[in-house]
């Protein structure tokens, strides 16, 4: 097993979260379970076992830019960084869809959203954060 | 036949209920136990991926093999624990003890699968001055989760109303006691040596299947292995007794207790002598 031959498989689990994601308006329990629980759970036992196994053999650290960059030299440790993002961009992908649901937002709007968080992360969660508070201001206060 | 009748001739209280309610006496133990057994996925998944070895074999393999022994030691704590008396286990000074215990436990593993994660040597590891006062640390820690047979067993022994025939109360607390007092000195003296592996290759690799004890030479963790299990081995021949109806006859347990300890002793001095236990076997 090699960084290169697991690098397709942890991106494919991604991808079929996002998916199950964007299934969410009609089968919304399934898609928490898949895209919230199941897969963020798989890849992070992906990651933890990358690190178990190599974080001894990998050089740098968190301190430094320069370490970080060290750190990600060894093939094994990239894979693990990007797998950390692939786990909690989903997460936080399956978040904003359960928020959304329950807020009523209306799930057209939630798309550019995943996608955001898909693509680049912290900006979706932004993007929606920004969208979660425009709705909250909007709507009529129930007193 | 009345249905009190029926009650009175069943060896142990063992309600039919849930798994996990087998064990509830003591969630604590219980919680640990399942956290142990839950932990051991990842380390299979580092074993997987890791090619690095250590003494002959994988090097996750020790933190896997603590993780399995822990988790059964603490689930057999917390199956026992429904015999203690309802007023100790209420005590502060027993939870407080309960609790030392986990925290024991925790730091061994975290310990053992830190040392595996960098390549290192956990026990008989004291290639500088740090490393030899952390070695200290764990044998002190292995003592005070190791103290909970102890404790445990008194409690036991003090339970007059725990609704066992005499043959199983007996062969419980000795069985929980004997763990303490045969594994403290085993593994004191397995710790003044240098290794586990006495005589032989020094190696692992050609050990015993699944166990891993050494073929060609001594070795120490056989001992350990017994004495730790007597808390098992002894209410096992218990509950035998009480199956062929002697259910009064403690005489035989305390005797099966002394030859179990003279195992014990027996399968020390073989390995220490360098010699291995049942090296004849696949």
């Amino acid at each position: 097993m090699t960084p290169d031959t697991v690098f397709p498989l942890a991106n494919m689990a991604a991808l079929a979260g996002w998916v199950a994601l964007l299934a969410s308006p009609w089968q919304p329990r399934m898609a928490q379970i898949v895209s919230g629980t199941v897969i963020p759970l798989g890849l992070a036992l992906l990651y933890t076992a990358i690190v178990l196994a190599f974080w001894s053999s990998g050089e740098g650290g968190f301190d430094t830019l320069a370490n970080v960059a060290a750190l990600f030299k060894s093939p094994w440790l990239l894979l693990a960084g990007w797998v950390h993002y692939l786990a909690f961009d989903l997460f936080v992908g399956a978040w904003i869809a359960r928020r959304a649901r329950d807020e009523r937002i209306p799930f057209l709007l939630v798309i550019p959203c995943l996608a955001l968080t898909f693509l680049f992360g912290p900006a979706g969660f932004l993007a929606f954060s920004i969208l979660r508070a425009s709705f909250a201001a909007a709507r009529p206060k129930t007193v | 036949m009345s249905m009190t009748e029926t009650s009175v001739t069943r060896p142990a209280s063992l309600p039919a209920m849930s798994l996990t309610g087998l064990f509830s006496a003591h969630p604590l133990f219980l919680g640990a136990s399942v956290a142990l057994l839950l932990s051991m996925v990842p380390v299979l998944a580092a074993m997987v991926l890791d090619d690095r070895q250590f003494n002959g074999v994988n090097i996750w393999d020790k933190p896997f093999k603590f993780q399995v022994a822990l988790s059964v030691y603490l689930l057999t704590l917390a199956f026992f624990e429904r015999f203690v008396p309802f007023q100790t286990r209420q005590a502060r000074w027993y939870r407080w003890h309960g609790l030392a215990v986990v925290g024991a436990v925790t730091l061994e593993m975290i310990w053992i699968a830190g040392a595996a994660a960098n390549g290192m040597a956990s026990h008989f590891n004291v290639t500088d001055p740090v490393l030899a006062s952390v070695y200290g640390f764990m044998g002190f820690l292995a003592v005070l989760l190791t103290s909970a047979t102890l404790v445990q067993g008194l409690a036991i022994r003090a339970n007059r109303e725990t609704g066992l025939s005499p043959v199983l109360h007996h062969s419980i607390w000795i069985g929980l006691v004997m763990t303490f007092v045969l594994t403290v000195p085993v593994a004191g003296t397995m710790s003044s040596q240098t290794g586990h592996l006495v005589g032989g290759n020094l190696s692992d690799a050609e050990g015993l299947a699944l166990i891993g004890w050494a073929r060609d030479g001594g070795d120490l963790r056989v001992a350990h292995f017994l004495a730790t299990h007597a808390m098992h081995a002894i209410p096992v021949f218990g509950l035998m007794l009480a199956w062929f109806g002697r259910s009064r006859d403690r005489t035989s347990v305390t005797m099966f207790a002394a030859l179990f300890a003279a195992l014990v002793v027996f399968t020390l001095l073989q390995a220490m002598a360098g010699r291995p236990f049942l090296g004849w076997l696949g």
